[in-house]
Order: C-alpha cells, then structure tokens, then sequence
C-alpha cells in the first residue's frame, strides 16, 4: 500500500487504521517500503502510557526520517483524559526536559520509593522532525482540537495554529568552552527549543563542532548527563584494516 | 552454533555523535550485510531518558529491521517487560511475528533504573509483580503465534526462575565464561525442576566482547572501544552481579576496576583462538553467540570488516549448518 502510495505520488498513508493496537509496526513497515511521502499513524490514545506512545513515534519518526504524522483518536476516553494524554505525548515529542501534572498523568510520577528519579525526564531519542505533525480524531477531538490548537480531521477545512512547542533562536559562540557553555545555559533556561549558533570568524570548525557534540550538546541541553562520561578519555582511533 | 551482532541500541554518544535517523539507517544497511554474510541474529537494546537517545522502543525498532531482511532473526536484550501493557505488547509482537515470518526473539527483562520507572508511571518496587503478569501474558501467547521468549538475569535467583519456567537465558557478555559455566548449571537445575527432561533444554545465549585480529595495534584499540562502552553503562548505572556471590554489588565506586574487569572478558587474536575459546561456550551449552561488536568509538568501516572477517575465520567453522 505504501509503495503504491508513493508510485502515485500521493503526499502519505494512514497506518493502523484497521487495527490501533499493532498501528506501530504497521508505520514502521510503510516507512522502510517508501522514500518520500508521509507516514500517518493513527494513535488510540489509552491503550498504553503516553511515555511509551512518545518514545515509539519518535523512533518510528527516525527510521522514516521525519516524515510521521501522528493521528490521535480520544478513542474510549473521557475529553478530560483524552486531553492529558494528549497533552503528555505533544510534551514528550517536544525537544524539552518534561514535568507534567494533569488529571490522569503525572511525569515524572514522582513514586518516594524510586529514590534517584530526578524531577524531570527528557523523552529520547529525539524526533527527526522539529515538531511532528499532530492531528486529532475521534469522539472528543473538536473540543480538545479548539483548546490546543490543534487540526481535526473532519469534514471542514481549518487553519493550523501552530502551538509554541518548538523554540528556534539565533547567537553567536566565541568557541571558548567555559564562556559558551554558560552562554548557552542562559539560552536553554528561556525554554528554547532549538539554537542556532554562529561560529567565530576564522573558528577551527572542526574543533568548533567537537566542542558541541561533546560538551554542550551532552552537558548544557541534555538533562543528567552522567560525568564518567565528560571525564573519561576519548577512545581510540581505529589504525586501518592491517588484515589483508 | 548460532551467530549474530548486538548489541543495537541506536546511540548519538558524546563520544561519538550521530544524527539519530542516520543511525537507524546504519542499523538497517548493516543488517542487510550480516544477512548476506551469513549471520543469524541481530540483537538489540532498550534504555531509557538516557541523553544519547539509547533505544527506548525495541519493537518498532525490530520491526524497522525485519522490513528489510528475509532470513535474518531480530532480538529483544531485553525489552523491559514491568514498563509495558502487556495485551498491547502481545498484539504489537504477534503482528510483528506474522509480517516477519515469525523472525522475532522476544527477551525480557525487568530493568533497574528508577528514573525509568518514574518516567513510566510506576514504582520500581512493582516490577516483579508486573514482571511475572507480563510473563504470563505472553507464554499465553507463544504457543498461538507468539514470539519465543528468552530472558537476561546474571544472578542466581532469577537465572534459576527463567529455566524453571523454561526460558532460555541470553548472557551478559560482561560476565567471564566461569561465571557463564555457574549460571548455566543454576538454569538447568530450574529447568529439570520444572519437571522437563534434561536431554529437552533449548540452547542457551551469550553476549560475548569479540575482535578477530593479530595486530596488536587494533587489539589495543578494540580493547578501548570495550572500555569506552562499558564507561556508557557506567553512566547507567551499570551494574554486576560479584564473580561467585549471589549478592548484586554495585561497582559505582569501583568503576574503573569493574570496567578493566570486564575489558579482560574481551576474546581477541587469530580466528584459531576465537574458536577455541567459544567452543568453550558450546561446551556448557551456549549455542547462540551475539558478537557484541557496537562499540563506542568504533567506526562503521572497522565494523564492517570486523563482520567479514568474523564471518570468513569463524562462521563456516562453527556455525550451523542449516541457516535459521
């Protein structure tokens, strides 16, 4: 279906619109059989945690490369729950730490025996996409489409208002590893979601984008980034292949 | 013996940084490699909230690789049985074993971060309670088009609970080959108190830290990928059970002693050593061998020769003969 999608240059394919529950696999199969057209996948919402939806469609958003559209179905859930779930999963996809707090979830759940759960979790890996496109379907999707601003599939035509989920800034680095790395603490606690860094002029970009990759990407955007790993040594570099 | 790669967990370290998709990718062209080089299996890995994106969802993950391969098996080591709807996960496997072919192996684990827990709506106090419900749920399963189970314990207790439910266990590759020798005897006791013949048991799993090659400057340098990808499991939390004890020790504050120690599992040299020591494994019956190549540091060229040189010296040897 998803080959025939795309040899008729259709703009995508809705998975799991048989069957909600094995919707995941169905997506990802699509996925691998096409190069270009979108991946819909319909998400019953309350068939499982929201964290784990989150986490299986920012996979299946990386195997495709940024080409899913999630389809969320209140499905049999309340608009109250709905809405929470939907809520928790449009947090967990977004490129920021999640707290949340809503009537039928809360992330981290903060259980006292789970000692060393940080107040905070940051769903990984990150979608391809800067921010999936998230429809809604389904008993209670008008009303919680008009609350989020969020499309419904339906009948009539809308405007999408895209929600402030993705945060894109512009700023300069100087390539010096303390003073960038509280320049861009200062950028990540405004709640951005995505920057933009100007390299110095003349800068060594190689050495530049080593110090990114591997200090302030890891340290400053990722939250409890483990210190074994900033103070170990970088490993080897791999001499050839002497085999032959 | 079996053969295949792992462990896949689909990382973007700070050591050695990639674009997520591109990494997904890789997995994909490389199981099409092992395919065409005779490997078996490919085995895969689930973390979560790690800050390299460690794989959180192993069954899309599987399913990305399944899509793409007509002979190879695709495992789960392990999946995180206690953080998962058990019905759905059931649904999602036999769908995934119905498109594949019923390529899928099924391992389960409980895990063992509490962050993982937290974020997931669940004390870890519950695990073993979710753990044995999920269990049940899917040995329902496997006999109506369920995917077979394996599970992952380096201790004695849980070693001896998957053979007395009868599920063969997929090894460390941290854990020495006595070690390895220990816990096969303990599953088998299990298994026989089960109440199943001896001469019945499935063949066991291992993990094993591998690098086929007589430079020693690459040894060196496979030696430190070893090293590089155990300090990842140190940022985990990593954990492992004290050779001989049954108590689980917590190497935190021996980090660097548990890292070295685990380097020194690590089989290198000719393909004639290679064989040797994993006859050792097919001894006290250890008949699949995940090569646990994905190292951090290493790059996609040196894994790649590593995979043909491994499946030139080493598969035709000792490999089955029928293809699984």
């Amino acid at each position: 279906m998803a080959r025939l999608v795309e040899a008729h240059g259709l703009f995508g394919v809705l998975a799991g619109a048989g069957n909600p529950m094995t919707a995941i696999t169905a997506a990802v199969y699509a996925s691998t059989a096409t190069e270009f057209v979108r991946i819909g996948v319909r998400v019953a919402v309350g068939l499982e945690h929201p964290i784990t939806i989150a986490e299986e469609l920012s996979i299946l958003d990386n195997v495709n490369a940024g080409r899913t559209i999630v389809v969320a179905d209140t499905a049999e859930l309340d608009q109250e729950s709905a809405a929470d779930e939907i809520a928790v999963l449009r947090e967990a996809l977004a490129n920021r730490p999640i707290q949340h707090a809503g009537p039928r979830w809360k992330v981290p759940a903060g259980h006292p025996a789970n000692v060393t759960a940080p107040a905070s979790i940051s769903v990984t890996p990150k979608p391809a996409q800067l921010e999936i496109p998230f429809w809604l379907t389904g008993r209670h999707a008008s009303a919680i489409g008009r609350v989020m601003s969020l499309p419904v599939v339906a009948a009539e035509t809308r405007e999408v208002h895209q929600p402030p989920l993705v945060q894109p800034a512009m700023t300069s680095i100087t390539g010096s590893l303390n003073p960038d790395r509280e320049h861009v603490i200062a950028w990540a606690a405004t709640g951005v979601t995505h920057l933009l860094l100007a390299p110095p002029a003349g800068a060594d970009l190689q050495a530049l984008l080593t110090m990114l990759s591997r200090y302030l990407g890891p340290e400053v955007l990722m939250p409890h980034f483990p210190r074994v790993m900033s103070d170990s040594r970088v490993p080897l570099p791999w001499p050839g292949d002497r085999q032959a | 013996m079996r053969f295949g790669v792992g462990l896949f967990s689909l990382q973007s370290t700070a050591m050695q940084p990639a674009h997520w998709a591109a990494a997904y990718r890789d997995m994909r062209e490389l199981a099409s490699t092992m395919e065409s080089l005779g490997y078996d299996e490919l085995w895969l890995s689930e973390h979560h909230f790690f800050y390299d994106g460690y794989c959180p969802a192993l069954l899309p993950a599987a399913a990305s690789v399944l899509s793409v391969t007509e002979r190879l098996r695709v495992g789960t080591g392990m999946l995180l049985l206690p953080m998962r709807d058990p019905q759905r996960l059931t649904a999602v496997a036999k769908d995934l074993m119905q498109r594949s072919g019923g390529r899928l192996d099924l391992g389960v684990g409980m895990g063992y971060r509490d962050i993982e827990f937290d974020g997931h709506g669940m004390s870890r106090k519950q695990r073993l309670p979710r753990m044995v419900a999920g269990l049940e749920t899917l040995e329902a399963a496997e006999s109506s088009g369920g995917p077979p189970i394996w599970m992952g314990a380096q201790l004695h207790d849980p070693v001896k609970r998957a053979g007395l439910r009868g599920h063969p266990i997929l090894f460390s590759a941290a854990l020495p080959f006595e070690r390895c020798r220990t816990l096969a005897k303990i599953w088998e006791e299990g298994w026989v108190e089960g109440g199943r013949p001896a001469s019945a048991k499935p063949p066991l799993g291992a993990l094993r830290n591998i690098w086929l090659t007589e430079d020693p400057k690459e040894r060196e340098a496979a030696r430190d990928w070893v090293r590089a990808s155990y300090v990842q499991y140190a940022g985990l939390g990593w954990t492992l059970p004290a050779i001989g004890e049954h108590v689980q020790a917590d190497f935190a504050e021996e980090t660097d002693k548990a890292i070295a120690d685990t380097v020194e599992t690590t089989i290198t040299g000719s393909a004639d050593e290679c064989i040797r020591q994993l006859r050792e494994f097919e001894s006290i019956g250890i008949h699949h061998i995940a090569f646990r190549l994905m190292l951090d540091g290493a790059p996609r060229a040196a894994l790649e020769s590593q995979l043909r040189r491994l499946a030139e010296g080493v598969l035709p040897r000792l490999g089955d003969k029928v293809p699984a």
